[in-house]
């Protein structure tokens, strides 16, 4: 019977296509479809292989076999196997006359080849002639596989025929130049950025499909840089207005839906611009709106623009109609048996609680359904939106439900993510100290290796430190209740790395603290671990240098010392150790019991943990040798941040994201040491006597030097971070990142947003409402009391939320404060700074009283805000006006460049609306340059240390390229520069 | 009666005894497909081993974090794989290699294979989300970018279908195997560059109609 089918679909094929395939063709397709095995299908592969291989190398292969034969490696290489032995006959294939073999050739290499590989070059030339093509097919398969193929340093080989093909007749071939042109501006932003304003033009075609391929670049665009598309806002409106109202061709409808996938595009677009911009969003409202009434709720597709419009809703300024529709949307989407609906529903709603956190308690029901369905997907969703709406009066309840989650799902990719969400709002919303060590416990216990080093490092610190207040009762009930927990779970049998490090460090430091236990309890319990755990040779250090302390602090007491025998023994094995470091240790601990009561009081005080060491960043110490080095010939060491200033500035050139820069390679070379050049150093140049103190502090040993006493921490995923300066350890055994986690940030900034939408003196009122409203609402569906229950533990006090702040402040330990403080300056220096209404930071937080009132000046005077910048960066950080050359300098630096560059860039985008924004925002930056440089000595420093010392005579060119534009500098703001820095 | 959801695409692939099994433990097949070994990875893997792939795996999401970054896109891959697992197109739009394409091919069907008609068509995998919809005994898998909206990419599979039905008429498994190059040539007309640039079902299918008369 299926032979039969099989026979018939050979002769429906012979009929069907232009060129009948043939009966090898067929039997290969057949016989991988009727494969039961991959061993199976594997062996005919490989036999394919093998025919291949000899009939592709015969000369005298006629043109159509060879397309098949083509199509045949296609299969090889989808099943999984190797088949670069035919690569170049695909080359090859793309010079054929044919059109259909030339684009089957096309499409072979563009699945076979990286844009990296080898055989491009060969291709390179035969794109260039069919872009040149008569026939617009040609030019569409070379367009494509330009897309593909074309490679950084071959952009400029195709790019003029590519911007040339943007006007061609053909709107196909239009549409394909725009994706190759976007494509190029992804690989290589410089290249192009001179070409973006085509993409502008490009929105304006005649051609519906064109416009709608030309929205993907755009939105890239938009996405990292709004300011300079604000103008454009108008345009979208009307483009997504005519679309709505069934203007373009009826071949673009979907489901009697006009053209729904550039609606979406369009939605997704205005939602960028209209982020935290009030003027933009007003445009929207209506088109918008008009969106939401008309949609068709029986198709997806209905549903997926909906869902779009509450996207764009919830991100543009708030409206209160819009918002409300959108509320009554995701209530249809959660209702809905649907189960994408309710994915999106609940999407939706993490998004809409962000502006109104009270519509989430609306649908506490149908969101406590959704964490109790089977499907994985709609729990995971769910948690992401409790993780959105976590609370002091909640956060027991849902990180117990994560908790719980995590231990029963074995991805670890989303194990990791959940075991750090946990952490993270355990550290942040924490209602008691026992309830954080035990749920920490419990992540640990469960997720330890896949959760970040710097997490074992923050829960010690933790412990060690107390919750910030002076209040040492606390803190010591907090220690004596993590020992106690400690040597309890030390008993379990298989306990992940990491949190072995934090008992073996909590026990050795606390362990006999509180005399609740005797030293030998603690050191037999820290024995069985170093015994249990041979092969980890981090644990055993950190089990060592806890037996150390215990030991030390009995002999300090002036207690007899009498060590466990499994003790003597561990530290025997120990002394013959193959790692130095664990012999070091056994020898240190040897030493140390034999010495008497003082001195050992005098080496490992007690709680030395708490203590700060005082580090010698500059090096002072090293000053004379490297004098002498300098006068003996050598160059000067230029800081890392002044190299990543220099990038910066290139970045701007290129338009690309600063974090991008600062993680790629330096390609240019060192320079020659020159011999004795200080003295004769011409004075426009940076001279570098005056560059050199500023670049001791970030001299490269001591990176080094900080890592070398911290071999424990090595090889515990510390590749993976960052090592900071400020991050330099304390004293043995602990090992302590300064540097908040990044999450941290994120979710300062999350709360920041949160608190500023709603104030907390209206929280409490609206609670109490809601507490009444929740009440009525209850006894109309009849659900079981658990769910209830567990409905009102994440939806009901929200009355607490006042409370959250002060404990999240008091949690930033004091040296997290300054860098999560900069990180929140540079935020509000580079959002948008003509709509900050929203994103007031509350004021307690972070001590940031000041920040709100630059955020709500005008951007008109870019020099006022910098100067507010300025001034609250000196603040904390207790720098007197000269005090560049400290470590804060690049900082204030970069906050320079970013708000002087954006605003310099808004304001002068009118005047030069023909020059593109590259040259634009480059002429603002020189401009800038320009008006520092009326300054003071110091801010001259500062612009050359800016313009990259050589390269002044390059901005100073660009300047006066600027000012035959017709920008010229007024002249009253160096005036505040002299106020500013005396 | 889930075998006649999708009309179009059973009728002319008759439903005889062994298919109705297939369906019916569609997990065993995968399961003979790929051999015993794919299951293993379902254990829970012990501490050890975890650690030793710990690292790998580090790296691995790393690199990928930094991919996601550099080049944003939303379409990654379209794949159309049927009920046993094996492939039947793939494309990617960033470039994988050999192993990771096999690698990835693997984890995917397996997870979505694995699920129900109830279920969302949406996976979360890694640090992105697949898409997916079943015609008959082809699922159409893409993954997407986190932004995306997962609605709109489950409609742009059966906007696939549409066209490719349209084309071949009648649809099925095998005319995606006997016109590999022509299904691909339809999904370059519909998307570049991980985007959707075509939606008319006129235009993407002209090109193909002119280059069939042309030869």
């Amino acid at each position: 019977m299926d032979q039969l089918k099989m026979i018939g679909r050979e002769l429906a094929m012979g009929s069907q296509g232009g060129f009948g395939q043939s009966k090898e063709f067929l039997d290969l397709i057949k016989s991988i479809g009727e494969t039961r095995s991959k061993a199976e299908e594997d062996r005919i592969v490989l036999r394919e292989i093998e025919t291949l291989k000899t009939r592709l190398g015969n000369p005298n292969t006629p043109k159509f076999k060879l397309k098949e034969y083509l199509v045949r490696l296609l299969y090889v290489e989808m099943l999984g196997h190797d088949a670069s032995f035919g690569y170049i006959y695909a080359v090859k294939m793309t010079h054929d006359e044919n059109l259909l073999f030339k684009r089957t050739g096309y499409l072979a290499v563009t699945l076979f080849l990286n844009e990296d590989h080898d055989l491009i070059i060969l291709i390179v030339n035969t794109i260039q002639k069919d872009l040149r093509s008569d026939n617009y097919l040609v030019v569409c398969a070379a367009l494509n596989a330009a897309c593909r193929l074309i490679n950084e340093e071959t952009i400029p080989a195709v790019l003029p025929q590519v911007v040339e093909l943007l006007g061609h007749h053909k709107e196909a071939v239009r549409k394909k130049a725009v994706m190759a042109l976007y494509r190029f501006h992804q690989r290589a932003p410089g290249s192009v950025s001179h070409l973006v304003s085509n993409f502008r033009k490009r929105l304006c075609d005649n051609d519906p499909g064109v416009m709608g391929a030309t929205l993907c670049p755009l939105f890239d665009l938009i996405t990292i840089d709004v300011n300079s598309y604000k103008d454009l806002v108008i345009s979208f409106v009307n483009i997504l207005k005519q679309v709505a109202e069934r203007r373009l061709p009826r071949s673009y409808d979907y489901r009697h839906m006009p053209a729904p996938f550039i609606q979406i595009k369009l939605l997704k677009i205005l939602g960028l611009l209209g982020n935290g911009d009030k003027k933009a969003s007003e445009h929207m409202y209506t088109i918008v709106g008009d969106i939401m009434r008309k949609f068709d709720s029986t198709s997806n597709i209905g549903n997926a623009v909906l869902y779009e419009c509450i996207c764009c809703v919830s991100s543009i300024h708030p409206n209160p109609k819009l918002l409300e529709t959108a509320a009554d949307a995701i209530s249809k989407f959660l209702k809905s048996d649907s189960h994408n609906l309710r994915y999106l529903g609940i999407d939706a709603l993490g998004r809409l609680t962000k502006i109104n956190p009270e519509i989430a308690e609306q649908h506490q029901l149908a969101v406590i359904d959704c964490l109790e369905d089977l499907d994985d997907t709609l729990k995971r969703k769910t948690f992401e939106l409790l993780y959105k709406m976590t609370k002091s009066s909640n956060v027991e309840v849902i990180v117990n439900c994560m908790v719980d989650y995590m231990i029963n799902i074995n991805d670890n990719h989303f194990k990791t993510e959940i075991a750090s969400r946990c952490v993270e709002l355990a550290e942040q919303f924490a209602p008691s100290n026992q309830w954080f060590i035990q749920t920490m416990n419990k992540v640990f216990e469960h997720a330890g290796d896949l959760v970040n080093a710097k997490v074992a490092h923050n829960l010690m610190r933790l412990i060690a430190e107390g919750f910030g207040e002076d209040d040492n009762i606390v803190d010591s009930q907090l220690r004596s209740s993590a020992v106690e927990s400690y040597t309890r779970i030390i008993g379990e049998p298989i306990l992940p790395s990491a949190f072995l490090q934090v008992i073996c460090w909590v026990l050795g430091e606390y362990g006999t603290a509180d005399g609740k236990y005797s030293a030998s309890y603690i050191s037999g319990k820290l024995c069985d671990v170093a015994e249990a755990l041979s092969t980890d040779e981090i644990v055993k250090a950190y089990a060592v240098t806890a037996l150390g302390k215990i030991y030390s602090f009995e002999i300090a007491a002036g207690r007899k010392v009498n060590l466990l025998p499994e003790c003597e023994s561990l530290i025997e094995e120990l002394l013959a150790s193959h790692s130095t470091d664990l012999q070091q240790r056994a020898y240190e601990l040897r030493a140390l019991i034999g010495l008497d009561a003082h001195v050992v009081a005098n080496l490992m005080p007690m709680d030395a943990s708490c203590e700060d060491i005082e580090i010698d960043k500059g090096l002072s110490f090293l000053d004379g040798y490297i004098q002498q080095a300098i006068e003996n010939g050598a160059q000067p060491y230029v800081s890392e941040s002044e190299r990543l200033g220099m990038s910066n500035i290139s970045n701007f050139k290129s338009q690309e994201q600063h974090e991008f820069l600062t993680h790629s390679l330096r390609f240019e070379a060192y320079e020659l040491p020159k011999p004795s050049m200080t003295p004769q150093v011409p004075p426009v140049l940076a001279s570098p006597t005056e560059l050199f103190p500023v670049s001791v502090p970030y001299y490269h040993t001591e990176v080094n030097y900080s890592t070398t006493p911290v071999p424990s921490i090595s090889s515990a995923g510390s590749s993976e971070l960052q090592l900071r300066l400020d991050g330099v350890q304390k004293k043995w055994g602990h090992p302590s990142y300064f540097s908040p986690t990044s999450s941290t940030l994120n979710s300062d900034a999350a709360k920041i947003q949160n608190g500023s939408t709603k104030p907390d003196s209206v929280g409490s009122a609206n609670s109490e409402a809601r507490h009444v409203s929740y009440d009525s609402r209850k006894p109309q569906v009849e659900i079981s009391p658990e769910k209830q229950k567990l409905a009102a533990s994440l939806f009901g006090g929200a009355s607490k939320s006042d409370r959250r702040q002060s404990s999240s402040s008091q949690k930033v330990p004091k040296n997290n404060s300054h860098a999560a403080y900069k990180s929140h300056v540079e935020k509000t220096a580079t959002s948008d700074t003509g709509a900050q209404k929203t994103s007031q930071p509350p004021s307690d937080l972070l001590d940031l009283g000041e920040t709100t009132g630059t955020s709500i000046l005008p951007s008109l005077d870019p020099f006022k805000q910098l100067e507010g910048v300025l001034d609250q960066t000196q603040d904390p950080t207790s720098l007197n006006t000269g005090g560049f050359s400290g470590t804060d300098a690049p900082d204030i630096m970069s906050l320079y460049v970013d708000t002087s560059l954006r605003d310099q860039g808004n304001s002068t985008a009118n005047l030069l609306s023909t020059v593109n924004d590259s040259s634009s925002l480059l002429s603002g930056f020189s401009d800038a340059t320009n008006r520092t440089g009326h300054g003071g000595n110091t801010v001259a420093q500062l612009t050359q240390k800016l313009s990259e010392g050589p390269n002044h005579k390059d901005s100073l060119e660009k300047d006066a390229t600027v000012r035959q534009m017709g920008v010229t500098p007024s002249g009253q703001n160096p005036n505040l520069f002299k106020d500013l820095l005396g | 009666m889930l075998l006649y959801r999708h009309s179009r695409l059973v009728c002319r692939k008759k439903i005889n005894l062994q298919n109705l099994k297939v369906f019916c433990g569609q997990f065993d097949t995968i399961h003979k497909y790929w051999g015993p070994n794919w299951k293993l990875l379902l254990h829970k893997p012990d501490a050890n081993q975890l650690r030793s792939e710990r690292s790998a795996k580090s790296t691995e999401y790393r690199r990928e974090g930094e991919k996601g970054k550099s080049k944003k896109m939303g379409i990654r891959f379209i794949l159309m794989v049927n009920k046993q697992g094996q492939t039947r197109l793939a494309q990617y739009y960033e470039y994988l290699t050999l192993e990771e394409r096999r690698a990835l091919e693997g984890e995917i069907v397996r997870k979505c294979l694995a699920r129900n008609e109830q279920q969302c068509s949406f996976v979360e995998h890694r640090n992105y989300k697949i898409v997916y919809r079943r015609y008959a005994s082809l699922f159409f898998l893409v993954g997407v970018d986190n932004e995306e909206n997962e609605l709109a990419i489950l409609e742009f599979i059966h906007l696939l279908v549409e066209t490719m039905d349209r084309h071949f008429g009648n649809v099925c498994e095998l005319d995606i195997m006997f016109h590999l190059e022509k299904a691909h040539f339809m999904l370059e007309e519909m998307v570049m560059n991980g985007c959707i640039v075509e939606t008319s079902k006129a235009n993407i299918l002209s090109p193909i109609q002119l280059m069939d008369k042309a030869s």
